[in-house]
């Protein structure tokens, strides 16, 4: 239904009710009628007035940017005129050095903000009964807010979004740091593929030896195209995190020979070294593509056809894009996703506890959690033979909790020796948005369960408080949740530390209030700072989410200086 | 009879020649008030066209000011 802008006043000329004690009630209807025209008449001119009125701010507003731009044109026509003969481009330092141009993108935005309201709708609206008047309760609250907030906001989703976009954008520059240091730390991993291409070479070798096993050659590349192929997206967070090239999902054959030889040896060595787990079959393609593999690589044996399809199962509805587990935009899970398997997948020391993302994200996680188990088994020795099997009773319960489970699962793996817990302390990175409260009774039993109240973990502050208090008696509430062989290595670890742990507790909680107030001092700083640019907002968030790493500080920059 | 009649009739007469000049009266506002609607719809629609122009203008102008500056930074 449209709205009326502009109404006419007296909009029936006729339909009152005639005063008593008239003789003449013809005359006196057309009386009536007349003045009701009258005053019709003044309610159209007052109209016409500010129909004028507004076209005229408009054209006059064009009319000083048609001045402007007339200067404009007149100072380019002389400096061009000037130009022409004399100056010529000198160096290619300055034409590299010099900042590139970007015309002035102005958006529209707040169009529908109460400011921009027009005169007569803004009377309509005055017209209007008012709310009840909530505010004159505002000074007696404690936390500063206006009592009419709670009744009517409406500002309540303009709010939400920018809070969203903000953390959104916290969250991606956070990974990509993570990102960072991990390209900082990726040196270490390539000491490990020499040793696949010693054993590939050797076999061509001795392959090549004959002429007629020539052929086997090509053949054996093909399968292992085909195997790499097949768990396409299994690999696809190896690749990104081995092979910076890659993003997203994409084919591998697209790839230069190099780098597909590169994934194959890899892919080799995780089959070397992967023995013990007993992986789920990938629904990609089945044990028939992998068995050519086997008899390439002489030391696996039938390993290989188990090779555990739960961590393409579990990637599969990551990455591939019809994702099973629902909800969330796709790019924000599969982009926290492969921040997690990333995370899973360093195999220094930090122990690659992914961070604890979004509750509605975390849903996403169950899936995930076979994957990130199957990374870790590249670090040489470790392995977890529990996850696969585990997961899929884990996808049942609530998400954050099969988040903390898979948190536990990655971290007790590296904790069995217990200087691991002290190095699973640096850990995972940022604090997410507040889960729901129904949630956090769960968070800090898993919280405690994990032995270390990551002190980072900041959205239920106060149910860190408590969860200091659960690690001492560790056993039941994680029993239920967690799977059954960490709760055997609790108490083992737990005479041991205890003592020790009480001081780190200690001091992990003054950590998270001393934290707790930072952020919010900077959060508060950050929020006078921004104000309503919606364009300003979304800018940095597209920025953080696909620029490369190094471009965020200079747009921060920029950002701020508009 | 007629006589009894012709003060009504007359009146009766009377009103309908005001309610026809009331309905030019209103008739006439109304029309008033379409021409103000098309009117501004009209110039909204100029506006419009004029602010596209002149953003595509003023673009223009940015990048030649920044082509010839930097030809001028040069020398």
């Amino acid at each position: 239904m449209p709205l009326v802008k502009r109404n006419i006043d007296p909009r029936h000329l006729c339909h009152t009710a005639l005063p008593r004690g008239i003789k003449n009630e013809l005359e006196c209807v057309t009386n009536i009628s007349l003045a009701n025209i009258i005053r019709q008449l003044s309610s159209l001119s007052k109209y016409a007035e500010d129909i004028f009125g507004e076209l005229f701010n408009e054209a006059h507003s064009f009319s000083f940017r048609v001045n402007s731009l007339q200067e404009r044109v007149d100072r380019l026509s002389v400096s061009v005129t000037q130009l022409d003969p004399k100056e010529e481009e000198l160096s290619l330092q300055d034409i590299t050095m010099r900042k590139a141009f970007r015309s002035s993108t102005i958006q529209d935005q707040q169009l529908f903000d109460r400011k921009t309201l027009p005169i007569p709708l803004q009377e309509t609206y005055d017209i209007c009964e008012q709310p009840p008047p909530l505010n004159i309760l505002t000074p007696y609250r404690d936390d500063g807010k206006e009592g009419l907030k709670f009744y009517t906001n409406p500002s309540y989703f303009f709010d939400l979004w920018k809070e969203k976009m903000l953390q959104d954008t916290e969250d991606k520059r956070k990974e990509k740091r993570k990102q960072k240091q991990k390209n900082l730390d990726r040196p270490h991993e390539p000491e490990k593929v020499p040793r696949a291409p010693h054993d590939r070479r050797r076999e061509w070798q001795k392959l090549a030896q004959g002429p007629e096993l020539a052929e086997d050659d090509a053949n054996l590349l093909h399968k292992h195209i085909e195997v790499a192929n097949g768990p396409a997206s299994h690999f696809e967070s190896r690749s990104q995190a081995y092979v910076d090239h890659m993003d997203g999902s994409y084919s591998l054959s697209a790839l230069p020979y190099s780098q597909m030889s590169e994934l194959l040896n890899r892919a080799e060595e995780r089959v070397l070294v992967r023995p013990h787990e007993p992986p789920p079959p990938p629904p990609m393609h089945g044990a028939g593509e992998v068995k050519p593999v086997p008899p390439c690589v002489s030391s696996t044996t039938g390993l290989v056809e188990n090779r555990p399809q739960s961590p393409a199962t579990g990637r599969t509805p990551v990455f591939v894009s019809p994702t099973p587990p629902p909800p969330p935009p796709p790019p924000l899970p599969s982009a926290l996703s492969t921040s997690s398997l990333r995370a899973a997948m360093t195999s220094t020391p930090p122990p690659p506890v992914p961070p604890p993302p979004p509750p509605p994200t975390a849903a996403l996680q169950a899936p995930a959690v076979p994957p990130p188990p199957a990374p870790l088994q590249i670090a040489p020795g470790v392995l977890h033979p529990a996850p696969p099997p585990i997961a899929p009773p884990i996808a049942q319960p609530s998400p954050p909790v099969t988040r903390a489970a898979q948190v536990c699962e990655a971290v007790p793996v590296h904790a069995v020796p217990p200087q691991a817990e002290v190095q699973g302390l640096p850990p995972p990175p940022p604090p997410p948005p507040l889960p729901p409260p129904g949630i956090r009774p769960s968070s800090p039993v898993t919280v405690a369960a994990l032995s270390h109240p990551p002190p980072v973990l900041h959205p239920p502050p106060t149910t860190i408080v408590p969860a200091p208090h659960a690690p001492l008696m560790p056993p039941s509430p994680p029993s239920q949740v967690i799977p059954a062989p960490e709760p055997k290595r609790h108490p083992s670890t737990l005479p041991v530390i205890s003592d020790a742990r009480s001081v780190l507790l200690e001091a992990i909680r003054k950590g998270i209030q001393l934290r707790k107030v930072e952020e919010q001092r900077e959060q508060e700083a950050k929020h006078e700072r921004i104000e309503n640019d919606v364009a300003t907002i979304l800018s940095r968030r597209i920025a953080v989410e696909y620029s490369d790493s190094e471009d965020d500080s200079e747009f921060d920059e920029v950002d701020w200086l508009e | 009879m007629s006589v009894q009649e012709d003060p009504v009739q007359r009146e009766i007469h009377q009103d309908w020649a005001n309610r026809e000049y009331i309905e030019v009266i209103t008739s006439s506002i109304k029309k008033i008030a379409d021409f103000l609607n098309s009117f501004d719809m009209s110039c909204r629609s100029r506006l419009a066209t004029l602010n596209e122009k002149l953003t595509a203008l003023e673009r223009r102008i940015e990048y030649i000011e920044a082509r010839v500056s930097s030809g001028a930074r040069a020398g």
